[in-house]
């Protein structure tokens, strides 16, 4: 299906605009998180990137986060760090933005103790407010796995807090 | 989030829940539902208009590459190869209908030289057999034998006489 080029993504004018204050902000520390050098760029890319689309994106946000991963990875090739995987996020000083006034020390320790893995699917799944599909489409990962993966994150999580295998009071 | 987006609008309740659950886990505590979507600042909606002129631009400027073209031109050196194979199978039929043309031709010739022999062998059998049926005739119908050379009859000798000539004076 293919979109006239008054319409955006988003539908409306307007709602472009509230979709763009609401995004762009988070996207900016996304691709920051990656350790992106100019994570402004990287945003604004991938905004540009959706519009210039002639067919309709069936999940914009999925796309956007999709986007700006890829291009954080692709700038970051040449240092020959792929593998990290949001390794920034428990390294102050690297991981910056927004959401760092919410996760504190506490949330950023347990985060640090999932294996990378884990923790993308669960950063995108709790912190970005993402749906399983959406995660899906921005890993290249089927349904399942993401589901399968953030049952397995929520389960070190529950070792951090009890490692004694009893059960916790907020379970 | 203000705007619709449909992953989200129909996300089942049981991902909801578990996301509830992570966010005790990770002490986050519950999503903060806000009533009233902040209004945009003027600075977000001018970058946001000036990316959306930037894709439109790049819209109008890229350069269209038709999917055929495209494979038109990965299709090409398998078409010039296949061309060229054509071409040489070609020639190498005609050559060989060339050739065969010509075999034919001399085997038609040599069928002719032989059928023009073998006629030319049996008129000498033929006039042979005639040939000695005749002399054998001849040799019943004369009383003698058939000689086996020719016998040609021989006058009898001249013989030359002193005075069966005169001089004749020579002019004066």
């Amino acid at each position: 299906m293919e979109q006239s080029p008054q319409e955006t993504p988003f539908g409306s004018e307007e709602a472009f605009h509230g979709a763009f204050a609401e995004l762009y902000p988070r996207l900016v520390s996304y691709a920051r998180r990656y350790g992106a050098t100019f994570p402004e760029d990287i945003a604004q890319e991938a905004f540009v990137i959706l519009m210039q689309r002639d067919v309709r994106v069936e999940h914009p946000t999925a796309f956007l986060y999709g986007t700006v991963r890829t291009l954080s990875l692709t700038e970051r090739r040449p240092m020959k760090n792929q593998n990290l995987s949001l390794e920034a996020v428990s390294e102050p000083g690297l991981a910056g933005g927004a959401d760092d006034q919410v996760l504190n020390q506490e949330v950023r320790e347990r985060m640090r103790l999932l294996s990378p893995t884990f923790r993308e699917a669960l950063w995108l799944f709790v912190v970005e407010g993402l749906s399983i599909r959406e995660i899906a489409d921005i890993l290249g990962i089927p349904e399942a796995t993401v589901k399968t993966r953030i049952h397995r994150a929520k389960a070190q999580l529950k070792d951090q807090l009890n490692p004694s295998g009893g059960v916790h009071v907020l379970v | 989030m203000s705007w619709s987006d449909p992953a989200r609008r129909f996300e089942p309740a049981e991902d909801v829940q578990l996301r509830a659950e992570l966010r005790d886990l990770l002490g986050l505590g519950p999503v903060a539902v806000a009533s009233t979507p902040a209004a945009p600042s003027a600075e977000l909606a001018a970058l946001a208009d000036d990316l959306r002129r930037e894709a439109q631009r790049r819209r109008r400027t890229e350069r269209k590459r038709p999917t055929w073209g495209l494979l038109a031109a990965a299709a090409l050196p398998l078409l010039a190869a296949l061309a060229g194979l054509g071409t040489w199978g070609f020639q190498q039929k005609h050559r060989a209908d060339g050739l065969a043309l010509q075999a034919q031709r001399q085997e038609q010739e040599l069928t002719r030289m032989a059928a023009a022999h073998a006629a030319e062998v049996a008129q000498e059998r033929q006039a042979k057999e005639e040939a000695q049926q005749q002399l054998q005739l001849a040799s019943k119908q004369g009383g003698r034998k058939a000689e086996p050379y020719l016998v040609i009859p021989v006058e009898k000798p001249l013989k030359f006489q002193g005075d069966d000539y005169q001089r004749v004076k020579g002019k004066p």
